[in-house]
């Protein structure tokens, strides 16, 4: 009984993405293939985008760009956000900034970026301001959510300050930082294909952009996939850490 | 020796403690019972520092070293049975005793098997005796302890009360109980205080003179003393709530 559930539970998303596919091809049938292309042709653009090493070559250069943005992202929005969650006057002096870059609409960012920096630092420049405020915002979430009874026992017992910081505030916070960070991971890759689509020759978005000028739709859905795997993969991964190092406390 | 000297608390609007004078005599077990809300958490709070009288003074305390048993375990959950422990001594013992202590702590309340669990794993008593643990190994001036055996059930705490005694008497040290418990009052206090209702008053002070070892609830002269606290909290009662 319990392996036979456990089988069904385990082909389910699998039998959901044939119906998937197999749709897609009968689609494909009705359609031009610069409208719809078939699943098969799809694939073959996958194979020959990495037999060619296009794939790599262009990946790579989002993956620099994304990891870039993101990791700024953090370096900046962890302290901001610990000093918003723990002092009222900074709170009252950033929160207001940080929820206003979180609404400015994306197209600006990127229009005032090649102003400022030059084409070529556009996309890391997208990711950082996206993915800033969700770094910062589930971070000062983490810092309002630390438990006070643990402070007064920290008082009581005289751990230093130091060591209060380390070993019950940053435990505290790390969910909601990670929340954060799994939410900023996925927005990272949408905005820098986004970025590089209307900024740069090279990259995923950039090739993007190339496929459609030169109506290649099946290259269009290849940098596609690729950018849902990008994103599951980081995903995964996230996850996978997280769960190593989170598991026993929970 | 602690010493409250006509102390008056007001906590927002409620007048928590007025004129309230206190003597707490080293190396004995001083227990403090009385009715829920009637200040004796803040009373402990005052002790540790955690808040300032706002009339009177009290001496003793400055450059003491106050250890604390909270009504929760309050455990740090991405720490180990261990490290919990570690997490106190850190900065005031040396590495090597730390794991004497430790090891010394554990084994009295038959936690040191867990020693590597996170708290996650343990039940509610087990915390509770964890935090006990850090409390007891935690080198203090006095130890001050907020009602530690709230949350548990008869047997369990019962056998609560036993282990703090036996640690007690290997290394006796001034303690300071805060219960509502007739039962925990009678087993582990040196000195009963009994408290009124708000602002609190001192109704009675008992000093029962067995050594914990031989204390038996129903042998004289515990269940006199017993009769004695209740027949005091009975006549409390009935002037808080006169229609009762």
């Amino acid at each position: 009984m319990k392996s036979s559930s456990s089988l069904t539970r385990g082909l389910a998303p699998l039998f959901g993405l044939v119906i998937f596919i197999a749709l897609w091809q009968v689609a494909s049938g009705f359609y031009n293939h610069v409208i719809l292309p078939s699943p098969s042709e799809v694939a073959r653009s996958v194979a020959s985008l990495t037999i060619d090493g296009r794939l790599w070559e262009h990946a790579r250069q989002s993956i620099i760009r994304g990891l870039t943005g993101f990791g700024l992202a953090v370096a900046a929005g962890v302290p901001l956000g610990l000093l918003i969650g723990v002092s009222p006057l900074l709170s009252n002096i950033f929160r207001p900034l940080v929820v206003t870059l979180q609404v400015v609409p994306l197209i600006s960012w990127l229009l005032l970026a090649m102003i400022w920096l030059g084409f070529s630092q556009v996309p890391a420049f997208v990711v950082f301001v996206t993915t800033l405020p969700l770094i910062t915002i589930n971070t000062v979430q983490g810092v309002k959510n630390i438990d006070l009874q643990l402070m007064q026992m920290s008082v009581v017992f005289r751990i230093s300050r130091p060591r209060v910081f380390r070993e019950i505030y940053l435990p505290q916070v790390l969910p909601y930082l990670l929340a954060g960070v799994s939410t900023a991971l996925g927005t990272t890759w949408k905005a820098v294909a986004m970025a590089e689509f209307l900024s740069v020759s090279q990259g995923i978005g950039a090739r993007m952009a190339l496929a459609r000028i030169n109506l290649e739709t099946a290259d269009l859905f290849a940098w596609t996939f690729i950018l849902i795997g990008l994103g599951l993969i980081t995903d995964r991964l996230l996850t996978y850490l997280v769960d190593k190092r989170l598991r026993h406390w929970m | 020796m602690i010493k409250l000297d006509r102390v008056g608390k007001t906590l927002g609007r409620t007048r928590v403690l007025s004129d309230f004078s206190l003597c707490v005599e080293k190396g004995k077990i001083t227990c403090i019972i009385g009715p829920s809300g009637c200040g004796k958490t803040t009373l402990l709070q005052l002790m540790a520092g955690l808040e300032q009288p706002d009339t009177g003074r009290i001496t003793g305390t400055e450059e003491a070293r106050v250890s604390y048993v909270f009504q929760e375990p309050r455990l740090l959950l991405w720490k180990t049975v261990a490290q919990n422990i570690a997490f106190v001594l850190q900065d005031v013992v040396t590495p090597a005793r730390r794991q004497e202590l430790i090891k010394e702590y554990l084994s009295m309340v038959g936690l040191y098997e867990y020693r590597d669990s996170y708290p996650k794993a343990l039940s509610g008593g087990m915390k509770q005796r964890l935090a006990l643990c850090r409390a007891f190994a935690y080198p203090h001036d006095f130890l001050l302890m907020d009602e530690p055996f709230k949350s548990l059930d008869t047997p369990l705490r019962l056998g609560l009360v036993r282990q703090v005694a036996r640690i007690w008497q290997a290394n006796p040290q001034t303690v300071v109980l805060v219960t509502h418990d007739i039962m925990d009052a009678l087993l582990l206090g040196h000195r009963v205080i009994v408290l009124s209702a708000r602002p609190a008053a001192i109704l009675d002070d008992i000093r029962i003179d067995v050594p914990l070892a031989q204390r038996n609830v129903v042998q004289e002269p515990l269940p006199g003393y017993h009769a004695r606290m209740l027949a005091v909290l009975e006549a409390e009662n009935k002037k808080s709530f006169p229609n009762l």
